[in-house]
């Protein structure tokens, strides 16, 4: 009886103790400030002057010529590297596909920059770079190790020309997919900050997708 | 062509939402107004009921947007140093500017070149992600054109003072000006950049019969969607739940447990 009595005790502290001490000493899915919270500017911005003044005395307008002309364009990112966890990944731009989505680079060793959006080294708005954690077909994916990013790691940026851009991660958040805050990821205003996207939580094979995204988000370091 | 003078249509209703909606995102009772100056060969003065709005105005100049309140302009264009007396070379009483528009005044020739102001309502709706808004005036003294974009018509039958717009992919256009139903070349051609997410306005002004047309170019920027979503991952590499292996064993061992507790129970009862 003193027997069973071992092995019962034994089966049970296998049987709870495997899971806990596997959520106890799992990287946490969520650290640093809220993704969200970066750079965003405030929801009550106050009245403009020139708005809110019941002008008596109209204000004096500029002119420039509305000749067509060439835009001018920051340079395209063309790196991105996290040394910390193993990040090196060719950048490509990319745009959205027919549903609306942002298209992700097929092949997984790439990530994409959101063209349409703010490029790294704007002076405003988020800079968005996703790319695949995985593929069926070709096994882990550039972002694969960003979830164990950690708040302070520098993640270089590359762009078009050699410039390396500097940022230091200030938050990682894991968000359902169906809630993810696309108007405060993708802002075109507020203070510059870069945005890593890929995709995490529970893998729903029906879907052959992940439930959540996995968001980091990153400030630029000034250059010393 | 039917689908774009829809399409057209469809953007003059959405024009009229979008300003609806964008009411209470702007100051109360102001609207964003720029100028457009596209009369050839007069530097002018502007007034808006009395006060100088603008001076040394040129050609082929745009102003930045400012916000003027809401009410009625009487707006008066004097050759550069000769206002506000006396008789002015372009005159509107009585314009109109809502609250919450986004409002473009253009000071041109009519189609038979009488200096005009014509005030145009921006549309500033939300665009999809990935797509820019085109949006063409005639504002020369020229006969009714087509606009192409690659030697295609885009739009047909454009005449002063009136406006065709269109939402197209974001990109750049290589477009021309021809008479309309013809391909006699008006204007150009020139490339014009589509930005994301903007209302990109191409003006045609000047005179056919002075040979100066040209084009002038407006964006408003700030239109844009986003992306639905993020699709990032199939494989299931890294699903975030206890791994097989450990569910596996995590089974065993509760089912361990399950027999060791049954022996246990009837030893005892022994």
């Amino acid at each position: 009886m003193r027997r069973w009595l071992v092995v019962l005790v034994a089966c049970v502290a296998v049987a709870v103790g495997v899971p806990v001490a596997w959520f106890a000493t799992r990287p946490p899915a969520d650290a640093g400030v809220p993704v969200t919270s970066v750079g965003i500017l405030g929801t009550d911005p106050s009245p403009s002057p020139t708005g809110a003044a019941p002008a008596a005395r109209l204000p004096t307008l500029t002119a420039r010529p509305a000749a067509p002309g060439a835009t001018t364009t920051s340079p395209s990112p063309v790196r991105l590297r996290i040394p910390a966890v193993g990040v090196d990944a060719a950048v490509t731009p990319v745009g959205v596909d027919g549903r609306g989505f942002m298209v992700i680079p097929r092949e997984v060793r790439q990530v994409g920059w959101y063209r349409y959006g703010p490029a790294p080294g704007d002076p405003a708005g988020a800079a968005v770079v996703a790319g695949h954690v995985d593929a069926r077909q070709q096994g882990a994916g550039a972002l694969f190790p960003l979830r164990g990013v950690e708040v302070g790691n520098t993640v270089t940026v590359t762009v078009d020309g050699g410039r390396d851009l500097r940022y230091r991660v200030v938050g990682k958040q894991t968000i359902v997919k169906q809630r993810l805050p696309v108007e405060r990821l993708f802002a075109r205003d507020g203070a510059p900050r870069l945005v890593l996207i890929t995709c995490g939580g529970p893998f729903v094979p029906e879907l052959s997708s992940y439930r959540d995204n996995l968001v980091v988000v990153a400030v630029p370091v000034a250059a010393s | 062509m039917r689908s774009l003078r829809t399409l057209a249509a469809a953007g003059a209703v959405a024009a009229g939402i979008g300003i609806a909606l964008a009411a209470p995102a702007h100051a109360a009772g102001t609207s964003q107004v720029s100028v457009l100056h596209g009369v050839p060969g007069i530097t002018v003065d502007v007034y808006a009921n009395g006060d100088k709005l603008l001076t040394n105005f040129k050609p082929g100049t745009l102003t930045d947007p400012v916000a003027l309140p809401e009410g009625t302009y009487d707006l008066k264009v004097f050759a550069a140093g000769k206002g506000p007396g006396g008789t002015p070379a372009i005159e509107a009483d009585g314009v109109k500017v809502p609250s919450g528009a986004n409002i473009t005044v253009v000071a041109h020739l009519d189609a038979d070149g009488k200096p005009i102001l014509t005030p145009y309502v921006n549309d500033t709706s939300t665009l999809k992600a990935g797509q820019a808004r085109l949006t063409v005036r005639h504002d020369a003294a020229a006969p009714a054109v087509d606009v192409r974009a690659g030697g295609k018509p885009v739009f047909t039958n454009l005449t002063n003072p009136n406006e065709k717009k269109a939402d197209l992919p974001a990109g750049t256009v290589n477009a021309d000006v021809v008479l309309a139903g013809t391909s006699t070349v008006a204007i150009g051609p020139a490339d014009v950049t589509l930005k994301e997410g903007t209302n990109t306005i191409v003006y045609a002004w000047g005179s056919a019969q002075d040979k100066n047309l040209k084009l002038a170019v407006q964006t408003i920027a700030g239109l844009h969607g986003n992306p639905g979503g993020v699709p990032s991952g199939t494989g299931g590499l890294v699903d975030d739940a206890l791994p097989l292996p450990l569910v596996a064993l995590t089974v065993l061992a509760a089912g361990g447990a399950l027999m060791a507790g049954r022996r246990v129970a009837v030893t005892r009862r022994r």
